[in-house]
């Protein structure tokens, strides 16, 4: 009973916390409350990547993040940092277009040369 | 342009080492050239650009870097009194045995390692980190074994250089005194 569904949890685990039930015990209880602290987790890291996502997509028009989104609530576009991580990737032109608005309302960066094409890979 | 890359064939090995298994030929090659700029400064631009932190593709489980050429290694400049007073330490494992040697020294023995130290003490210490240094070749001179690819010079930003602290500020006003009257003659000018 809970013999078999502490096995069933315990696949893909190393070495003998698979197949042994004292081991695979502590491994299992360990590792259900990871995945308790990193379903917050998740939510943090995800958001981080957006802001890294968005800070490279902005820098490639030469304006930074911290400018970028200032410019943003001044003139009250309430997109997220996950959809603006989206259009960064997809949709390079319209994210242009949200960087130039974002330039005009807040008198940021006029950053002289950037390199390459702002499409990446 | 053949016989200058001819010439040095030992490093040639070394430039190509290990570049069958960088596996994704859609990056770019960025070429760096470190005459004249500062050493830390210029690594910090590199550890972004190789870490691909530039692109808005990032992922940070997978390796998405362009490959970074530095070019005129031996010519890369530090402030201050690093050039005599900056060591490289290391100790090899016995007792008493901690090695230093100053960046000149170095510079004369290796000059891509004092970049190529600069940049991977810069990089995250993860399993990437030796991918990374993979896609990371470094020269001393300005040749390189690389001429046909696709190359892209890459831009520094633009620097704003700090003002001078008011006592180096007349050090300098001093020296530049003394040079005139050497050069020009005995004409006392006394500047406070």
């Amino acid at each position: 009973m809970n013999k078999d569904k502490i096995f069933k949890l315990a696949k893909g685990f190393r070495g003998r916390a698979k197949n042994c039930i004292r081991i695979a015990r502590e491994r299992v209880e360990k590792a259900l409350q990871y995945s308790y602290r990193d379903r917050r987790n998740k939510k943090r890291d995800m958001r981080s990547l957006w802001i890294e996502r968005i800070n490279a997509g902005t820098r490639l028009h030469g304006v930074n993040y911290g400018n970028f989104m200032h410019g943003l609530m001044k003139e009250n576009i309430q997109l997220n940092r996950k959809v603006l991580s989206e259009l960064s990737i997809h949709e390079p032109y319209s994210f242009k277009g949200l960087v130039d608005i974002s330039r005009n309302a807040f008198p940021g960066n006029k950053l002289a040369v950037k390199d390459g094409s702002s499409i990446a890979v | 342009m053949a016989v200058a890359t001819q010439a040095f064939k030992g490093n040639l090995k070394k430039a190509l080492a290990g570049l069958r298994r960088i596996d994704l030929e859609g990056l770019r090659w960025r070429v760096f050239d470190a005459k004249g700029q500062v050493l830390g400064r210029l690594a910090s631009q590199i550890a972004t650009v190789i870490q691909g932190k530039d692109k808005p593709t990032y992922a940070p489980h997978q390796e998405d870097g362009d490959m970074c050429i530095v070019l005129n290694a031996k010519d890369v400049s530090v402030t201050g009194r690093k050039m005599t007073n900056k060591f490289y330490r290391w100790h090899t494992g016995y007792i008493g045995h901690l090695r230093e040697r100053s960046l000149k020294d170095q510079l004369v023995k290796d000059p891509t390692e004092v970049v190529r130290k600069a940049v991977l003490r810069m990089l995250p210490r993860n399993k990437l980190r030796d991918d990374r240094d993979r896609k990371l070749r470094i020269f001393a001179g300005s040749e390189h074994p690389f001429v046909d690819r696709p190359l892209e010079p890459y831009v520094m930003p633009p620097r704003k250089v700090r003002e001078m602290r008011p006592r180096a500020r007349r050090a300098l006003i001093r020296a530049q005194i003394k040079a005139e009257q050497g050069s020009a003659g005995p004409i006392v000018k006394k500047k406070k």
